[in-house]
């Protein structure tokens, strides 16, 4: 379980003040004609943090994003990324800032090399100290023997990896990732993850959108949307603890989904939802105790039902969210 | 910026040299459109199949005939008793009608007419076999001429009078003598201006493709997030497309140069700043389409609206003298044209910066308003 409390550690480069937050996000607003994509965010991100940013596609997750690294103005609001303003002055943001996004933007008619040594020269970088750093990022992120492959020809858990250290050449301060693994292997996420914590270690902000609800376990602190909302914003176990009261069983059984709307109504029956082929019940245990339980899903209508108690997950709590509002 | 710069230069070429269709497409293409072109657009028109219809079938109009098929353009292809029907079916493009009664009317000093018929759907060919026919009978009707002076002043009139010697009487002749393509070659006209739609062809598609691409695989966006300034990522897709283009430039003239004869008499150092001023023309028109498409297809079609009027408005086919008042104004904005006119003066006229200023100017004008409308809209959508 990542440390809850993020402790801030200023980067080396471009730090305005060490207590400083490396984003801020005031009533930020961005609408696209009537439909309003993201309304009234406003949140902060410590340095060092792990910021993880939850919610279905079409939440509002990439227009955010896309406002904090300069590449969207915001129709209202304001938004500060490693204290500089992103509308006033976008090109102080971009120099201190990588991004990658879901589509991994890397050249794939390019070699591995050829692809860092462009993006390295888009920053500014060049000669030698540019091939070292190259090197060692490679050498990092278990690519060193890569370098000359072309880059399509690379797997895609592989292929994003290459994207993630194209948008560190410059030592960024801050690390905004949309979408990192959208498609991507478990095992190759696994073995992102690891970086990225890697990373946080080390002083960088990382801003990372994900649908993948385990993921989102790695950050430090989650801020959930909905409909261009900003519904919740604390740590994992902060937000199952504050939305998911109750004890959360699996429930198995043939007819599970069939027998859903039953479950709800019952009194002491907190939510259910689905969970794969399964569900999450979540009930009240002053009111109905596991043996009441048991008995109540043993004599039900859509035939026998199994339940064992289970660790809560975000997506409980997302979907409590939703369900709240 | 120097980075930033090279970073991007880099890039293209490696990009470019990677990509085989791309090298097809820049180097094979264009020889081989020059080469096609310039054999097979061929203006000259060599031989007219012919028919006669000899209704008088007299030794005046035999001889009459004869005179006309001795012209090389006019090959003979036998007798027709329906000389329409012959033009109608193909056998012919021409047909020569010698009409019944055309010796007594002749040897009575009366006027008298030989039908030709001409099929017109090529103008070119119709044009070539009426000057051929006309060529002859212009000059066996002055024969007559002469010959009736001369029996007016007492000689006999010989029989056949067609064929007799002109005798010297007074009158006037041109002398044409034909300056720089002598011998009237087509491959010599042509080239130049094939050279000039090569590169026109090349630059500019690449170059829209080149940008429509980057927003096709969504690479544009993580260059968006790099500080590196608009103009540097065009100046740096620009660059090597410029020299692209001269190198291309230099392949397509040797080519002309060694395969069709095209005489280089003006300095190769105009040539070169002609061909650069052009470029300006061409990568700007490039980068402008591109800012309107989103993919390679939109890229490569929108290029074509623009390449083919261009081509059509350049008296690279036809000369532009010909084309309608509102036309030739047209092709004052047409860089092509005054691409072709100074390739062609200065290649076959030798002539110099002076005696080309006029479209030279033009040149750094269009090319230097298109690059800067077409960098603003660049900006414009990438920012």
């Amino acid at each position: 379980m990542p440390d809850a409390t993020p402790t801030p550690s200023a980067p080396a480069q471009s730090a305005p003040a060490a207590s400083a937050p490396a984003i801020v996000a005031e009533q930020l607003t961005r609408r696209f004609g009537e439909f309003v994509a993201v309304r009234d965010v406003s949140f902060k991100v410590a340095r060092g943090e792990i910021f993880g940013y939850l919610g279905a596609n079409g939440a509002g997750k990439s227009t955010t994003i896309r406002m904090l690294c300069g590449l969207l103005a915001p129709t209202a609001g304001r938004a500060t990324v490693a204290g500089a303003d992103v509308a006033r002055d976008p090109e102080r943001v971009k120099r201190a800032i990588g991004y990658m996004s879901q589509r991994f933007s890397l050249y794939l008619d390019l070699r591995v090399r050829e692809n860092l040594e462009f993006f390295g020269g888009a920053y500014g970088l060049g000669g030698a100290a540019l091939a070292r750093r190259i090197d060692a990022l490679l050498e990092r992120v278990e690519l060193a023997a890569q370098g000359d492959v072309r880059t399509g020809d690379l797997p895609g858990g592989l292929r994003q990896r290459v994207a993630l250290i194209a948008a560190m050449l410059h030592e960024p301060a801050i690390l905004f990732l949309d979408e990192p693994t959208a498609g991507v292997a478990p095992a190759a996420r696994r073995t992102f993850w690891r970086l990225i914590r890697e990373l946080a270690a080390g002083g960088t902000t990382v801003f990372v959108t994900t649908h993948y609800m385990d993921e989102a376990e790695y950050c430090h602190r989650i801020g959930m949307m909905t409909a261009g909302r900003l519904v919740a914003l604390d740590t994992p176990a902060a937000l199952k603890r504050e939305h998911l009261a109750g004890s959360m069983f699996l429930v198995e059984g043939p007819q599970v989904a069939a027998a859903l709307p039953e479950l709800r109504r019952h009194p002491g029956v907190l939510g259910a939802q689905p969970f794969g082929a399964a569900a999450h019940l979540r009930v009240d245990p002053a009111r109905l105790d596991g043996a009441r339980l048991q008995r109540l899903l043993a004599d039900g209508a859509h035939g026998a039902l199994r339940a064992r108690s289970v660790e809560p997950s975000l997506e409980d709590v997302f979907l409590a969210l939703v369900e709240e509002r | 910026m120097r980075n930033e710069l090279h970073a991007v230069v880099v890039k293209e070429l490696r990009q470019t040299f990677r990509d085989r269709r791309m090298l097809m497409l820049l180097i094979v293409a264009p020889v081989l459109q020059l080469t096609l072109l310039g054999y097979a657009v061929n203006m000259d028109v060599e031989q007219v199949e012919t028919v006669v219809t000899d209704e008088d079938g007299s030794p005046a109009s035999r001889a009459l005939l004869r005179g006309m098929l001795a012209d090389p353009t006019l090959h003979l292809r036998g007798a027709s008793g329906d000389p329409a029907a012959a033009l109608t079916e193909g056998q012919a493009s021409v047909a020569l009608v010698v009409p019944r009664g055309f010796a007594a009317r002749l040897a009575h000093g009366r006027p008298v007419q030989v039908q030709v018929l001409v099929d017109g759907t090529d103008p070119v060919r119709a044009q070539a076999a009426v000057d051929a026919t006309t060529r002859f009978l212009q000059r066996s009707g002055q024969a007559l001429r002469e010959a009736q002076l001369r029996a007016a002043a007492g000689a006999p009139v010989t029989e056949p009078a067609l064929t007799a010697p002109p005798v010297s009487v007074a009158r006037i002749s041109a002398e044409p003598r034909l300056l720089y393509n002598p011998r009237l070659r087509s491959a010599t006209y042509m080239v130049p201006g094939v050279a000039a739609t090569v590169l026109l062809v090349i630059t500019s598609v690449i170059t829209a493709m080149s940008i429509a691409r980057e927003r096709e695989l969504g690479t544009i966006e993580q260059l968006m997030v790099t500080p590196i300034r608009p103009t540097t990522l065009l100046l740096g897709k620009i660059l090597p497309f410029a020299a692209i283009g001269l190198v291309v430039a230099g392949v397509v003239l040797a080519v002309g140069v060694n395969l069709f004869e095209v005489p280089v008499r003006g300095s190769p150092l105009l040539l070169l700043v002609g061909t650069a001023l052009y470029l300006l023309n061409t990568l700007g028109t490039g980068v402008f389409i591109s800012t309107m498409a989103r993919t390679q297809q939109q890229a490569i079609l929108g290029s074509f609206f623009f390449i083919m009027p261009a081509i059509l408005l350049s008296g690279f086919m036809s000369p532009v003298a010909n084309m309608p008042g509102w036309a030739q104004l047209l092709t004052a904005f047409n860089p092509v044209r005054h691409f072709v006119e100074v390739l062609r003066a200065c290649l076959l006229k030798g002539a110099g910066f002076v005696e080309l200023a006029q479209p030279l100017t033009a040149l750094a004008l269009l090319g230097t308003a298109m690059l800067t409308l077409a960098s603003l809209r660049f900006r414009k959508r990438v920012s």
